[in-house]
Protein backbone atom coordinates (compact mmCIF):
# COMPACT_ATOMS: atom_id res chain seq x y z
CA UNK A 1 0.00 0.00 0.00
CA UNK A 2 2.88 2.21 0.99
CA UNK A 3 4.31 2.01 -2.74
CA UNK A 4 0.92 2.65 -4.52
CA UNK A 5 0.73 5.42 -2.21
CA UNK A 6 4.58 6.56 -3.28
CA UNK A 7 3.03 6.14 -7.10
CA UNK A 8 -0.12 8.57 -6.46
CA UNK A 9 2.34 11.20 -5.00
CA UNK A 10 4.57 11.17 -7.44
CA UNK A 11 2.13 11.12 -10.20
CA UNK A 12 0.43 14.23 -8.32
CA UNK A 13 3.55 16.11 -8.01
CA UNK A 14 4.17 15.79 -11.50
CA UNK A 15 0.82 16.72 -12.78
CA UNK A 16 1.27 19.84 -10.39
CA UNK A 17 4.25 21.06 -12.10
CA UNK A 18 3.04 20.28 -15.47
CA UNK A 19 0.09 22.56 -14.40
CA UNK A 20 2.56 25.45 -13.54
CA UNK A 21 5.70 25.04 -15.98
CA UNK A 22 4.01 26.50 -19.57
CA UNK A 23 6.91 25.50 -21.97
CA UNK A 24 9.44 28.26 -22.10
CA UNK A 25 9.38 28.76 -25.78
CA UNK A 26 5.83 28.56 -25.42
CA UNK A 27 5.58 30.82 -22.95
CA UNK A 28 7.83 33.63 -24.62
CA UNK A 29 5.99 33.35 -28.22
CA UNK A 30 2.86 34.13 -26.30
CA UNK A 31 4.04 37.03 -24.84
CA UNK A 32 5.85 38.09 -28.56
CA UNK A 33 2.49 37.96 -30.03
CA UNK A 34 0.95 40.15 -27.60
CA UNK A 35 3.72 42.68 -27.80
CA UNK A 36 2.68 42.77 -31.53
CA UNK A 37 -1.09 42.73 -30.96
CA UNK A 38 -0.44 45.97 -28.16
CA UNK A 39 1.52 47.81 -31.68
CA UNK A 40 -1.15 47.07 -33.65
CA UNK A 41 -3.96 47.67 -31.13
CA UNK A 42 -2.08 51.70 -31.28
CA UNK A 43 -1.74 51.76 -34.52
CA UNK A 44 -5.71 51.53 -35.52
CA UNK A 45 -6.45 53.27 -31.89
CA UNK A 46 -8.16 50.21 -31.02
CA UNK A 47 -8.61 50.56 -27.19
CA UNK A 48 -10.69 47.65 -26.76
CA UNK A 49 -8.39 45.23 -28.28
CA UNK A 50 -5.18 46.88 -25.92
CA UNK A 51 -7.73 46.92 -22.91
CA UNK A 52 -7.03 43.12 -21.83
CA UNK A 53 -3.97 43.03 -22.33
CA UNK A 54 -2.74 45.35 -19.77
CA UNK A 55 -3.13 45.11 -16.07
CA UNK A 56 -5.30 47.34 -14.08
CA UNK A 57 -2.51 48.60 -11.95
CA UNK A 58 -0.05 49.50 -15.17
CA UNK A 59 2.40 51.37 -14.64
CA UNK A 60 3.50 53.29 -17.71
CA UNK A 61 6.60 55.69 -18.56
CA UNK A 62 6.32 57.34 -21.69
CA UNK A 63 9.84 58.62 -23.10
CA UNK A 64 9.59 62.14 -22.04
CA UNK A 65 9.49 61.17 -18.69
CA UNK A 66 5.20 61.07 -18.31
CA UNK A 67 4.03 58.79 -15.80
CA UNK A 68 0.43 57.22 -17.09
CA UNK A 69 -2.04 55.07 -15.52
CA UNK A 70 -4.19 52.51 -17.53
CA UNK A 71 -7.06 54.72 -17.92
CA UNK A 72 -4.79 57.46 -18.88
CA UNK A 73 -3.03 55.34 -21.32
CA UNK A 74 -5.74 54.14 -23.15
CA UNK A 75 -7.14 57.84 -22.79
CA UNK A 76 -3.59 58.84 -24.90
CA UNK A 77 -4.14 56.07 -27.42
CA UNK A 78 -7.53 56.90 -27.92
CA UNK A 79 -7.01 60.78 -28.28
CA UNK A 80 -3.26 60.30 -29.94
CA UNK A 81 -1.24 63.91 -29.64
CA UNK A 82 0.42 62.50 -32.53
CA UNK A 83 -0.78 60.88 -35.89
CA UNK A 84 0.99 58.14 -36.44
CA UNK A 85 2.70 56.66 -40.08
CA UNK A 86 4.49 53.97 -38.64
CA UNK A 87 5.05 51.84 -35.58
CA UNK A 88 6.91 49.07 -35.45
CA UNK A 89 8.71 46.89 -32.16
CA UNK A 90 11.79 44.95 -33.22
CA UNK A 91 14.74 43.41 -31.62
CA UNK A 92 12.43 42.29 -28.47
CA UNK A 93 14.38 39.73 -26.31
CA UNK A 94 12.16 38.11 -23.52
CA UNK A 95 13.39 36.97 -20.48
CA UNK A 96 10.84 34.19 -18.66
CA UNK A 97 10.40 34.04 -14.91
CA UNK A 98 8.09 31.19 -14.24
CA UNK A 99 4.83 33.37 -14.13
CA UNK A 100 6.40 36.52 -15.43
CA UNK A 101 8.18 37.33 -18.24
CA UNK A 102 10.35 40.72 -19.37
CA UNK A 103 10.24 41.53 -22.49
CA UNK A 104 13.14 44.37 -24.05
CA UNK A 105 13.00 45.47 -27.48
CA UNK A 106 13.11 48.59 -30.01
CA UNK A 107 10.29 50.41 -30.71
CA UNK A 108 10.15 52.75 -33.58
CA UNK A 109 7.48 55.37 -34.32
CA UNK A 110 7.22 57.64 -37.36
CA UNK A 111 4.65 60.37 -37.54
CA UNK A 112 3.63 64.04 -37.42
CA UNK A 113 3.39 65.79 -34.15
CA UNK A 114 1.94 69.64 -34.04
CA UNK A 115 2.38 69.50 -38.24
CA UNK A 116 6.09 68.79 -37.76
CA UNK A 117 7.47 65.21 -38.85
CA UNK A 118 9.06 63.04 -36.12
CA UNK A 119 10.93 59.90 -35.55
CA UNK A 120 11.58 58.37 -32.28
CA UNK A 121 13.08 55.35 -31.59
CA UNK A 122 13.06 54.29 -27.87
CA UNK A 123 14.25 51.28 -26.01
CA UNK A 124 11.50 49.43 -23.84
CA UNK A 125 11.26 47.07 -20.75
CA UNK A 126 7.79 45.58 -20.45
CA UNK A 127 6.77 43.43 -17.42
CA UNK A 128 4.01 40.41 -18.18
CA UNK A 129 2.20 38.33 -15.72
CA UNK A 130 0.43 35.25 -16.46
CA UNK A 131 -2.73 35.66 -14.15
CA UNK A 132 -5.16 33.25 -14.26
CA UNK A 133 -3.89 31.96 -17.93
CA UNK A 134 -3.93 35.33 -19.53
CA UNK A 135 -0.68 37.08 -20.06
CA UNK A 136 -0.99 40.64 -19.05
CA UNK A 137 1.35 43.77 -19.00
CA UNK A 138 1.60 45.67 -15.65
CA UNK A 139 4.75 47.58 -16.21
CA UNK A 140 5.92 49.61 -19.50
CA UNK A 141 8.64 52.41 -19.88
CA UNK A 142 10.35 53.65 -22.51
CA UNK A 143 13.66 55.50 -22.86
CA UNK A 144 14.70 57.77 -26.36
CA UNK A 145 17.95 56.00 -28.02
CA UNK A 146 20.15 58.80 -27.97
CA UNK A 147 22.76 56.61 -30.09
CA UNK B 1 -7.31 4.22 3.29
CA UNK B 2 -8.46 5.53 -0.08
CA UNK B 3 -10.95 8.31 1.39
CA UNK B 4 -6.66 9.75 2.59
CA UNK B 5 -5.21 8.76 -0.49
CA UNK B 6 -7.54 10.59 -2.58
CA UNK B 7 -7.33 13.98 -0.69
CA UNK B 8 -3.28 13.90 -0.84
CA UNK B 9 -3.89 13.64 -4.27
CA UNK B 10 -6.28 17.16 -4.19
CA UNK B 11 -3.83 18.57 -2.05
CA UNK B 12 -0.76 17.59 -3.86
CA UNK B 13 -2.16 18.73 -7.15
CA UNK B 14 -3.37 22.09 -5.42
CA UNK B 15 -0.39 23.24 -4.23
CA UNK B 16 0.99 25.20 -7.14
CA UNK B 17 -2.14 27.27 -6.49
CA UNK B 18 -1.59 28.00 -2.99
CA UNK B 19 2.01 28.78 -3.97
CA UNK B 20 1.35 31.11 -5.61
CA UNK B 21 -0.91 33.10 -3.87
CA UNK B 22 1.22 32.97 -0.89
CA UNK B 23 3.79 35.09 -2.51
CA UNK B 24 1.51 37.69 -3.01
CA UNK B 25 1.33 37.79 1.17
CA UNK B 26 4.97 36.91 1.67
CA UNK B 27 5.65 40.79 2.78
CA UNK B 28 7.96 41.24 -0.48
CA UNK B 29 6.75 44.38 -0.49
CA UNK B 30 8.98 45.81 2.46
CA UNK B 31 12.05 43.22 1.25
CA UNK B 32 12.28 44.50 -2.45
CA UNK B 33 12.21 48.37 -1.16
CA UNK B 34 14.67 47.61 1.30
CA UNK B 35 16.89 46.16 -1.93
CA UNK B 36 15.99 48.96 -3.36
CA UNK B 37 17.65 50.85 -0.54
CA UNK B 38 20.96 49.03 -0.39
CA UNK B 39 21.13 49.38 -4.31
CA UNK B 40 20.94 53.07 -3.84
CA UNK B 41 23.59 53.10 -1.15
CA UNK B 42 25.89 50.73 -2.85
CA UNK B 43 25.41 52.64 -6.24
CA UNK B 44 26.52 55.86 -4.41
CA UNK B 45 29.73 53.96 -2.93
CA UNK B 46 30.41 52.48 -5.83
CA UNK B 47 30.33 49.39 -4.23
CA UNK B 48 30.70 46.79 -7.14
CA UNK B 49 30.14 43.11 -5.13
CA UNK B 50 27.14 44.78 -3.18
CA UNK B 51 25.36 45.43 -6.67
CA UNK B 52 26.83 41.61 -8.03
CA UNK B 53 25.10 40.09 -5.35
CA UNK B 54 21.85 42.10 -5.85
CA UNK B 55 21.49 42.12 -9.61
CA UNK B 56 21.03 39.23 -11.27
CA UNK B 57 23.20 37.30 -13.68
CA UNK B 58 20.64 37.68 -16.62
CA UNK B 59 19.90 41.85 -15.81
CA UNK B 60 18.93 44.04 -18.71
CA UNK B 61 19.62 47.37 -18.44
CA UNK B 62 18.32 50.82 -20.01
CA UNK B 63 20.44 53.73 -19.00
CA UNK B 64 19.39 57.37 -19.50
CA UNK B 65 20.52 57.14 -23.47
CA UNK B 66 18.56 54.14 -24.16
CA UNK B 67 21.25 52.13 -24.47
CA UNK B 68 21.31 48.28 -23.53
CA UNK B 69 23.44 47.22 -20.74
CA UNK B 70 24.31 43.59 -19.49
CA UNK B 71 25.34 42.90 -16.21
CA UNK B 72 28.88 42.85 -16.56
CA UNK B 73 28.77 46.07 -18.56
CA UNK B 74 26.52 47.91 -15.91
CA UNK B 75 28.93 47.48 -13.04
CA UNK B 76 31.70 48.27 -15.53
CA UNK B 77 29.61 51.56 -15.75
CA UNK B 78 28.78 51.89 -12.32
CA UNK B 79 32.49 51.28 -11.43
CA UNK B 80 33.11 54.28 -13.63
CA UNK B 81 30.87 57.02 -12.58
CA UNK B 82 31.09 56.65 -9.24
CA UNK B 83 33.35 58.21 -6.50
CA UNK B 84 34.30 62.14 -8.08
CA UNK B 85 31.65 61.59 -10.90
CA UNK B 86 28.41 60.63 -8.35
CA UNK B 87 28.16 62.49 -5.61
CA UNK B 88 24.47 61.82 -4.39
CA UNK B 89 21.21 59.90 -5.48
CA UNK B 90 17.90 60.20 -4.26
CA UNK B 91 14.31 58.70 -4.71
CA UNK B 92 11.56 60.90 -3.72
CA UNK B 93 8.95 58.75 -4.78
CA UNK B 94 9.13 55.41 -5.19
CA UNK B 95 5.87 52.07 -4.97
CA UNK B 96 5.95 48.34 -5.04
CA UNK B 97 3.56 45.97 -6.71
CA UNK B 98 4.48 42.50 -6.22
CA UNK B 99 2.44 39.61 -7.87
CA UNK B 100 3.61 36.39 -6.05
CA UNK B 101 7.32 35.83 -6.66
CA UNK B 102 7.86 39.26 -9.16
CA UNK B 103 7.72 43.16 -7.82
CA UNK B 104 7.34 45.86 -9.53
CA UNK B 105 9.40 48.97 -8.04
CA UNK B 106 8.42 52.81 -9.43
CA UNK B 107 9.57 55.89 -8.99
CA UNK B 108 11.74 59.17 -10.01
CA UNK B 109 14.74 59.93 -8.76
CA UNK B 110 17.53 62.99 -8.69
CA UNK B 111 21.05 62.62 -9.22
CA UNK B 112 24.12 64.75 -8.59
CA UNK B 113 27.28 64.41 -10.42
CA UNK B 114 30.40 65.72 -11.82
CA UNK B 115 30.83 64.35 -15.38
CA UNK B 116 33.88 65.57 -17.32
CA UNK B 117 34.89 68.35 -14.91
CA UNK B 118 31.27 70.16 -14.85
CA UNK B 119 28.36 69.60 -12.98
CA UNK B 120 25.18 68.35 -13.42
CA UNK B 121 22.11 67.50 -11.92
CA UNK B 122 19.47 64.71 -13.41
CA UNK B 123 16.16 64.06 -12.85
CA UNK B 124 13.96 60.99 -14.19
CA UNK B 125 12.11 58.32 -13.86
CA UNK B 126 12.99 54.50 -13.38
CA UNK B 127 11.51 50.75 -13.18
CA UNK B 128 13.18 48.23 -11.13
CA UNK B 129 11.41 44.30 -11.93
CA UNK B 130 12.69 41.83 -8.83
CA UNK B 131 11.90 38.39 -8.87
CA UNK B 132 12.20 36.88 -5.87
CA UNK B 133 14.68 33.86 -5.99
CA UNK B 134 15.69 31.34 -3.30
CA UNK B 135 14.14 33.51 -0.95
CA UNK B 136 16.09 36.06 -2.14
CA UNK B 137 14.64 39.08 -4.02
CA UNK B 138 16.75 39.73 -6.99
CA UNK B 139 16.87 42.77 -9.92
CA UNK B 140 16.43 41.30 -13.24
CA UNK B 141 15.49 44.58 -15.17
CA UNK B 142 15.84 47.90 -14.75
CA UNK B 143 15.39 50.96 -16.92
CA UNK B 144 16.04 54.63 -15.83
CA UNK B 145 14.11 57.69 -18.39
CA UNK B 146 15.24 61.64 -18.33
CA UNK B 147 12.14 63.58 -17.75
CA UNK B 148 11.82 66.36 -20.24
CA UNK B 149 10.60 69.77 -19.72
Amino acid sequence: MRSVLCGFLLLAFLAGSAQTAMPQEAQQRRVLALEHAWDRAVREQDVKALDPLLGEDLIYVEYDGTVMNKAQYLADVRMPRRQFEHIVSDSMQVQSYGQSAVVVGVYREKGVENGKPYLHQERFVDTWINQNGAWICVASQSTLMLH
Amino acid sequence: MRKETFALIIVCLLSPVARAQDGADRGGGSKVLAQESVRNQAEEKGDIRALGLIFDDALVYVDEEGSLLNKEQFLAHAANRTGAHLQWLVTPTMSVDVYGDTAVVAGSYRARGVEPGKPHQREGRFIDIWILKKGTWVCVAAQATPVQR
